[in-house]
């Protein structure tokens, strides 16, 4: 059975002599570290990732929560890594220290969280749900708030989640419709119901704290009216947690991902399920958006992990499996030859080697702009922010849809093995597809990439990417092993930047529809080059470590880098030239397509 | 309770091993060390004796540079202090030798207990910790799944083929820990923090006034032979697939 998930050596690769993660301990916020801290911890990673969460991987699988008496059960070994990652500070990691933190760069932190959620999806899930619900608390909660649901938080006792969608608001938030009545006595009174609240309920945890979006009673419609609560499922209350008149209303059953419950949630059945204000009345949704772009990133990071899973399965199957001999070798008498040595499984394999490794180093560039932006030195900051801003729809969806795509070829690779669940891949697969859906899908990422972040402050985004992107190229230019690479992204760029002014020609004259029409083909063309210029940088780390005299495994690493690489450049970046001839047409087919054209 | 923990860093067994151009070591370039794992279950024991009856623990290491690495994930765990014995060829030496030197370093500690792990997954020689329980006179209890300290006794259990044989010894004593005694913790973030600051003392073997005594020398290593290929039984019933198995099992392998 396959027992590598993700490369150590590829991580510290990328962090090290890619991104120079080694920089972040000169800030004054992370000076107590060096890069021998940031390796304990990642080795501390990989362990608990090894030991605790990668045996589980098809427990949850198998044995997906149920719901009795009201009740929904997890396996017990939730509880026991919940446990484990307070103790071990994993949930606060990147917190202030006088928040219960450590200051740890949101770089290392999520180069750690990409080991366990390779390891287990699932399980990991459960840990990042109760991140993301502690900081806004931290963040935007009172101080009565926080004495009361953090500690219990910080120490994984306690589930947070994010309670946004509702039956009739999925994708289109500003239909919340969750009820808040004030009271005099400082809470308000909340009904309604939610659905699909990721580890809404369980018995892993005490309680569940869920960070929800509701629309106090009179508050305006649209977007504009909707504000953000604590509403436990059990609230402190004399010293004791009574229940909080919110009740699980049922369990879905899911196509992958299935360790965490989604569930739905009634509220107030009985009029008494108290929520807290965090935040300013009617002020919900920004809130809310400040963790969304951090829980994006974590779903590209999720789903890059999952195709490293599956591509480490794969690639250990290609090099056991006997399977047919090389073409020119037709005597049946000769032994046949490892799958690995055909070409168009080596094909798959460096596809998903591409996807895997360039998604992982675009997704550490974006929390490279995180920590930038909230710790590095004045000056790059605000840059910093519009990068990460503009780069979080293509950093949330590449991976996600390509991720797809990934884990697909791995169930090729294994044949019909790869279609039974005797093997880890088809599970791989289910589990991959739930990241193009939640957190916004791709669909919507694409609307949020053109309708808005390449737009905002008239393009300045995009004309920093634009910079950053140039820089490399001009470097790899110099370089002889690069120089065919860069000269095809200089193309890319200007592919672009076509379908950009094309596409903006058609908002300035007023055709929205037209405009937004393919903004998921945007959205890919963006991707390719982000990842081909993530490549790019790759390459000239590998190059530059190549002039050195590595030891003959680095060499293997370094050249495997530098093939993967050219991987890219001539087989996925190509597909820049269709989508632009696409997005450089204004006929607007699909707006003119009718429901009806679809009635047989 | 003063408590010392001795601590080899070995490859991981992750790592691939290839016999180095000597053929009498390893080459080490790309591999990727950790703490010993049998270590680890002197490391956890020693901090629950301490939180339980208060004292402190020190880890003790000896080996070229790198070994700071292991003694400091033991420090991130939670141990108090380390020392490390600095000497490039101690890997791969003599038993006998590693012992001499890391006798030199925990006499003066003093400690009523010294942990090792029953054995290094790397050399698999288990003989370091009888050399030292030898070379500073105290009791060894060897290859110990339980442990209880008490009144300046220590009592410890080894599983022998399914039975148990309970051993006692009076204090100061030598403890070598077996898969079974704890479930290890793993460093937390913070241990990891407090792990730098922490007392880390480096020391030659002049500074001990320590000898090299080696009286063995590796030979060769040789690496495993290469796995023969597997064998698909052949048969049309049920009943002529296991008698042919049987067989097999009889005439080729010889396990029956
Ligand atoms: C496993 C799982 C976990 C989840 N966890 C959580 C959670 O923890 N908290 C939470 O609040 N929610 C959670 N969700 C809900 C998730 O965020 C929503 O499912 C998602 O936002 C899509 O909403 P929807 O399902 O209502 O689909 P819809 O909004 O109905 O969308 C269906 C399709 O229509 C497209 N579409 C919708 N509107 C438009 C438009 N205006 N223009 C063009 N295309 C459009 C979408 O792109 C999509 O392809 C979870 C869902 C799942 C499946
Ligand atoms: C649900 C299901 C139903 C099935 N039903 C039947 C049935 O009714 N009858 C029956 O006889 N079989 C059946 N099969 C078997 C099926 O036809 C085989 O699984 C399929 O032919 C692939 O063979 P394999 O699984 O051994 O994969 P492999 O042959 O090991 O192939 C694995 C991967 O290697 C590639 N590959 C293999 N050889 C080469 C080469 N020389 N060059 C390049 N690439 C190569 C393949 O394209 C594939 O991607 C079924 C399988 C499944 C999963």
């Amino acid at each position: 059975m396959a027992t590598k998930f993700v490369s150590q050596r590829n991580i510290r690769f990328l962090l090290y002599e890619v991104m120079q993660a080694q920089r972040l301990a000169d800030w004054p916020r992370f000076s107590e570290y060096d890069q021998e801290s940031f390796d304990m911890m990642l080795d501390t990673a990989h362990r608990l990732s090894s030991e605790v969460l990668f045996p589980a991987l098809r427990e949850l699988d198998l044995e997906p929560p149920r719901f009795e008496d009201g009740k929904v059960l997890v396996r017990p070994m939730v509880r026991q890594f919940l446990s484990q990652a307070g103790e071990g500070g994993w949930v606060g990691a990147t917190f202030a220290y006088e928040q219960g933190g450590l200051q740890l760069p949101v770089m290392i932190n999520t180069a750690c969280n990409f080991m366990f959620c390779a390891a287990n999806y699932s399980a990991t899930a459960y840990l990042g749900l109760i991140t993301g619900a502690t900081r806004l608390i931290l963040t935007f909660g009172s101080e009565e708030l926080q004495e009361t649901y953090v500690p219990a938080m910080l120490e994984g006792r306690w589930q947070g989640t994010m309670a946004l969608t509702e039956p009739q608001a999925g994708s289109s938030l500003a239909d919340v419709a969750v009820s808040a009545e004030p009271t005099d006595e400082g809470h308000y009174l909340i009904s309604g119901q939610k659905i699909f609240i990721s580890a809404g309920d369980h018995d892993g945890a005490d309680n569940v704290v869920h960070l929800m979006l509701a629309r106090i009673k009179g508050a305006p419609a649209g977007v504009k009216g909707i504000s953000l609560f604590v509403v436990p499922k059990l609230r402190p209350e004399g010293g004791e947690l009574v229940s909080n008149d919110l009740a699980t209303a049922g369990l879905f059953h899911k196509m992958g991902y299935r360790g965490c419950p989604i569930v739905q949630l009634s509220m107030g059945e009985n009029n008494d399920c108290r929520g807290w204000l965090v935040g300013e009345p009617h002020r919900g949704l920004a809130c809310m958006f400040q963790m969304m772009n951090e829980a994006r990133i974590s779903v590209g990071k999720a789903a890059c992990a999952v195709a490293s899973t599956a591509y480490y399965a794969s690639l250990q199957y290609s090099q056991e499996r006997l399977q047919g001999r090389p073409l020119g070798a037709k005597d049946p008498a000769q032994p046949q030859v490892p799958l690995i040595r055909h070409a168009d499984i080596k094909r798959m394999l460096l596809m998903q080697r591409a996807v895997v490794e360039g998604s992982l180093s675009l997704i550490l560039q974006a929390a490279w702009y995180a920590d930038l932006h909230s710790h590095g030195p004045e000056e790059g900051r605000e840059e910093a922010f519009l990068l990460l801003d503009l780069l979080t729809p293509v950093v949330k969806s590449y991976p996600s849809e390509m991720g797809v795509i990934a884990t697909s070829a791995a169930v090729q690779i294994l044949g019909g093995y790869g279609y039974t669940d005797e093997f880890p891949v088809e599970q791989l697969y289910r589990d991959m597809r739930i990241h193009p859906i939640h957190e916004g899908t791709t669909g919507i990422q694409g609307m949020d990439l053109l309708g808005r972040k390449a737009k905002m402050h008239q393009g300045r985004a995009l004309k920093l990417f634009v910079q950053e992107v140039g820089r490399d190229i001009a470097a790899a230019e110099g370089v002889e092993a690069l120089a065919p690479q860069a000269q095809r992204l200089t193309v890319a760029m200007g592919l672009l930047r076509q379908a950009t002014e094309a596409k903006m020609a058609l908002a300035a004259e007023g055709e929205l529809e037209n405009f937004l029409s393919d903004a998921t083909l945007y959205l890919e063309l963006f991707g390719l080059v982000a990842i081909a210029w993530q490549w790019l940088k790759q390459g000239l780390a590998a190059a530059s470590a190549l002039e050195g005299e590595p030891s003959q495994a680095e060499q293997d690493f370094y050249n495997g880098k530098l093939a993967t690489m050219r991987y890219f450049f001539a087989y996925e970046l190509p597909k820049a030239h269709g989508l632009a001839q696409r997005l450089g047409e204004d006929d607007g087919l699909t707006v003119a397509v009718q429901a009806e054209h679809f009635a047989d | 309770m003063n408590i010392v923990v001795c601590i080899k860093q070995v490859p991981d067994t992750e790592s691939v091993i290839k016999i180095a151009g000597d053929g009498k070591s390893i080459d080490t370039g790309d591999i990727k060390w950790v703490m010993n794992p049998y270590d680890e279950f002197g490391v956890e024991e020693a901090l629950r004796i301490v939180k339980d009856q208060g004292g402190e623990v020190t880890v003790v290491g000896a080996g070229p540079a790198r070994v700071v690495e292991a003694l400091r994930t033991a420090l991130a765990m939670g141990a108090d202090k380390a020392v490390h014995i600095q000497d490039d060829d101690l890997y791969g030496a003599d038993p006998i030798a590693v012992a001499k030197m890391l006798a030199k370093a925990i006499e003066p500690l003093s400690p009523d207990v010294v942990f090792f792990g029953q054995r290094a997954v790397d050399d698999d020689s288990g003989v370091v910790s009888s050399a030292v329980a030898e070379y500073l006179g105290m009791p060894q209890l060897s290859v110990i799944t339980k442990l209880e300290i008490a009144d300046g006794k220590v009592k410890g259990t080894r599983p022998i083929e399914g039975q148990t044989v309970v051993l006692e010894a009076s204090l100061p004593a030598v403890i070598s820990a077996q898969k079974g005694l704890n479930e290890p913790r793993y460093a937390s973030l913070p241990g990891i923090m407090k792990a730098k600051k922490k007392p880390l003392e480096t020391k030659t073997p002049a500074d001990l006034g320590a000898e090299r005594s080696d009286f063995i020398e590796i030979a060769t290593l040789n690496p495993p032979p290469d796995r023969a290929p597997g064998k698909t039984v052949e048969g049309e019933t049920a009943q002529e697939l296991a008698a042919n198995l049987a067989k097999l099992l009889k005439e080729e392998a010889k396990v029956i």
